[in-house]
C-alpha cells in the first residue's frame, strides 16, 4: 500500500481552523506526514503557529496559487495525498468522525473523542481567494456576518451634569462606572492597534456588535488599563463562541455566571492575581477584566438582570468573576496546556460556573484522603442525585496540591480518581422516600452503576473530562473549591480557551 | 468644557414586529406543538394533542422538538413548522 500524507489548507483567523489545529498536532505527533498551507501573510501565520503551538510545517500561499490549484472553497480543507501527490480524499470543515477515519487511513490511533469539549461537526469559512472585496463599504444594519460595524455614536453631556450620575442613569448599571470619555476610549484604541470598527463578535442573546470601539468603551467603564485590550479581544471571541453558548448562559433561570481563568505569562505582565483571595477583590486586573466582560454582556448582549437574564437567585460573580491559575504552585500541566496551547502562550478560558463551594480538608494526610473529601462536594453539583449532564471545576489550593503530588498523583490520576470515586448511593433513589419525578431521579435508567467503597452507587459524571482542574489560591489554608457547571456538553455550555 | 462620551451600548434598534392575527378558529387548521425538550413539556403537549384531536377532528396536529432548551431552535426545526397556522410551545419544567 502506498504511503499517504495529510495536507491542510487553513486561515489564521477562521474559528474552525483553530478548532482543528490541536487534532492535526496530535496526528503530527507520530511518524505521520502532516503539513499545512496558510492563506494569510507572514506575520499572521507565524503568530498563529506560535499561539496554537503548531507542530507541523506550515507554508504560505501568497497568490493563492495552491488554493486555486486544489480548488479549495472552504477552510479548513484536509487533503489526503498519495505518493504521487494525487488527492485520494478531501474533507472540508471540521468533523470528528472524519478526523478519526483519516487517522485510521494514516495508521494512527483515533484523535477525537466525543467529550473533549469540541463539537462533533463545525462548518468552515470561505476560502480567502473567494472572499468578496468590499473595502470601505459600511455594513448594512442587519448583516450578522459583516466584518466591520458602525462607529459608536458620541454623547455630549451638559455643563454642570455629573458624568458619573449621567452614566449611572443612562447606562443603567447597578455599580457606578468610569465615564467612557472620548480621550479614555481613544487611549484604549491606541493600545489595541486595530480598526475601531472591526467586529470581534456578536454578543448573545441580542447579538449586539462588539466592535473594538464598543469593547474599549466598556473596558473604560470597568476601570481597565489600556493594555487590557489584548486580553479583551480574545475574551470577546471566547464569549461569542457557540460552544460556550452565551445565549443560554445569559438567559437561564439557573445560577451560572461566566468565570474567566487566565493562564500564562500575561498573569505577570498585567499583574493578574492568583494567590490568596483569588476569587475576591484583590487585584485591579482580575476585578476590572471580569467586570468588563459583564458590562459587555449587559450593554452589547442585552441580558439585563431585570430583563432577559432570568436567573432566579443570580450569582455574585455577575459583578466580576475572574481568577488566574497559580502555575508556580502547580506541579502538573496548567489548564491552557491541557487545552493544546504551549506553556509560554497566554490564554483566557471561560467556564459557566456556579459560585465556589468551599471544601475544607485539614485532617487528611494523604492524596486519597484529600481527594475523597472533594468527591463528596462533587457529588452535590447541580443537585445531589443528578448525574451525567453536568461538569465541575475543581480549584485546588496549593497545600492540597502538595499532599496530592507528594503521593505520586499526576493530573490525569487526580481526574480519574475523582471520576471513579464520585457516586450517589442507590439507596438515595429509594422509591419510598422520593418523588419519582425529582431532579436526577427521573433519568436514572441512563446512569451507570458503580461501586464506591463497596457501596452500589450511580456514577456522577459522564467522563473524566467532565472534571476540570486548576490550581489557585494562597499557600496557607487547606481550602479547595468545587464550582458546579450549568447544563454541560454540546446541548449546554462548554469550556472554551482562547490564546491571548 | 462639555464632556464627550463614547456610547457603550448596543445601538441597533430592534424592529417591532406585529403579532400574527388571532385565528378565527382552529378547525381544519394545522397546529404545531413545539416541545423545547424541558422535562415535563411532553406531558403538557401530549394532553393538548389529545384534546385537540378529540374536539377538532379536522385539525392537523404536528409535533416538533428542539434538541436542547438551552439554545435557539435550529433552522431545520423552524423549517418543519413554518407552514403551520399556529404554534403552541411548551416552555418550562
Amino acid at each position: 500500500m502506498s504511503r499517504l500524507r495529510l495536507l491542510a489548507i487553513l486561515q489564521t483567523d477562521c474559528p474552525t481552523c483553530r478548532l482543528i489545529t490541536p487534532y492535526l498536532n496530535k496526528l503530527a505527533d507520530s511518524e505521520t506526514d502532516v503539513s499545512a498551507i496558510s492563506q494569510d501573510g507572514e506575520e499572521a501565520t507565524s503568530e498563529f503557529v506560535r499561539q496554537m503551538d503548531v507542530r507541523f510545517p506550515v507554508e504560505r500561499d501568497p497568490d493563492f496559487e495552491l488554493s486555486k490549484r486544489f480548488g479549495v472553497t472552504t477552510v479548513p480543507t484536509l487533503y489526503l495525498l498519495d505518493d504521487r501527490d494525487q488527492v485520494v480524499k478531501h474533507e472540508p470543515g471540521f468533523d470528528k468522525n472524519v478526523l478519526n477515519q483519516i487517522a485510521a487511513l494514516l495508521d494512527h490511533p483515533p484523535v477525537a473523542t466525543p467529550y473533549d469539549g469540541a463539537p462533533a461537526f463545525k462548518p468552515g469559512c470561505t476560502s480567502r481567494h473567494l472572499e468578496a472585496r468590499t473595502d470601505a463599504v459600511a455594513a448594512p444594519a442587519l448583516n450578522l456576518h459583516a466584518p466591520r460595524g458602525a462607529p459608536a455614536s458620541t454623547i455630549e453631556i451638559a455643563d454642570g451634569e455629573d458624568p458619573y450620575e449621567y452614566c449611572f442613569r443612562e447606562f443603567n448599571d447597578a455599580l457606578p462606572v468610569v465615564p467612557p470619555t472620548r480621550e479614555r476610549v481613544d487611549g484604549m484604541l491606541a493600545a489595541a492597534g486595530r480598526d475601531p470598527r472591526e467586529v470581534i463578535g456578536r454578543i448573545p442573546p441580542c447579538y449586539g456588535e462588539a466592535t473594538v470601539e464598543k469593547i474599549a468603551a466598556n473596558a473604560v467603564m470597568a476601570g481597565c488599563v489600556p493594555e487590557m485590550m489584548r486580553v479583551l479581544i480574545p475574551l470577546v471571541r471566547a464569549a461569542s463562541d457557540e460552544r460556550f453558548n452565551a445565549h443560554g448562559v445569559q438567559a437561564t433561570t439557573h445560577f451560572v455566571a461566566p468565570l474567566l481563568i487566565v493562564n500564562g505569562p500575561v498573569r505577570h505582565e498585567l499583574k493578574f492575581h492568583f494567590r490568596q483571595n483569588v476569587f475576591s477583590n484583590v487585584a485591579r486586573s482580575n476585578s476590572t477584566l471580569g467586570r468588563a466582560l459583564q458590562l459587555i454582556l449587559l450593554n452589547l448582549g442585552g441580558a439585563r438582570p431585570d430583563g432577559i437574564d432570568m436567573s432566579a437567585l443570580g450569582n455574585p460573580g455577575k459583578f466580576s468573576f475572574c481568577i488566574a491559575e497559580n502555575e508556580e504552585e502547580n506541579p502538573w500541566e496548567p489548564l491552557h496546556v491541557e487545552h493544546g496551547l504551549a506553556r509560554e502562550q497566554s490564554a483566557v478560558s471561560l467556564f459557566a460556573a456556579e459560585a465556589p463551594h468551599g471544601v475544607s480538608e485539614h485532617g487528611a494526610r494523604t492524596a486519597r484522603g484529600v481527594l475523597k473529601t472533594i468527591c463528596y462536594a462533587l457529588a452535590t453539583v447541580w443537585t445531589y442525585r443528578a448525574c451525567l449532564n453536568y461538569e465541575a471545576l475543581v480549584v485546588l489550593c496549593p497545600e492540597h496540591v502538595h499532599t496530592i503530588h507528594r503521593d505520586g498523583f499526576t493530573k490525569p490520576n487526580v481526574r480519574d480518581f475523582l471520576f471513579e470515586n464520585t457516586g450517589i448511593p442507590l439507596r438515595c433513589y429509594d422509591a419510598n422516600c422520593n418523588d419519582e419525578r425529582s431532579d436526577g431521579v427521573a433519568y436514572r435508567s441512563a446512569y451507570t452503576e458503580i461501586q464506591v467503597d463497596g457501596e452500589p452507587c450511580y456514577r456522577k459524571f459522564r467522563a473524566p473530562e467532565s472534571i476540570k482542574i486548576v490550581v489557585a489560591g494562597g499557600t496557607a489554608g487547606k481550602f479547595s473549591a468545587v464550582l458546579g457547571s450549568w447544563s454541560a456538553g454540546p446541548r449546554g455550555s462548554q469550556m472554551v480557551t482562547y490564546p491571548i | 468644557m462639555p464632556i464627550t462620551l463614547v456610547n457603550p451600548m448596543n445601538e441597533f434598534t430592534p424592529q417591532a414586529v406585529a403579532a400574527a392575527p388571532r385565528l378565527a378558529g382552529i378547525d381544519g387548521r394545522t397546529i404545531a406543538l413545539l416541545d423545547i425538550s424541558k422535562p415535563g413539556g411532553s406531558i403538557f403537549l401530549d394532553r393538548l394533542e389529545r384534546l385537540l384531536k378529540q374536539r377538532y377532528a379536522a385539525t392537523n396536529v404536528i409535533r416538533e422538538m428542539k434538541p436542547t432548551f438551552a439554545k435557539p431552535a435550529p433552522p431545520d426545526v423552524i423549517e418543519r413548522i413554518r407552514h403551520a397556522d399556529a404554534v403552541i410551545e411548551g416552555l418550562a419544567d
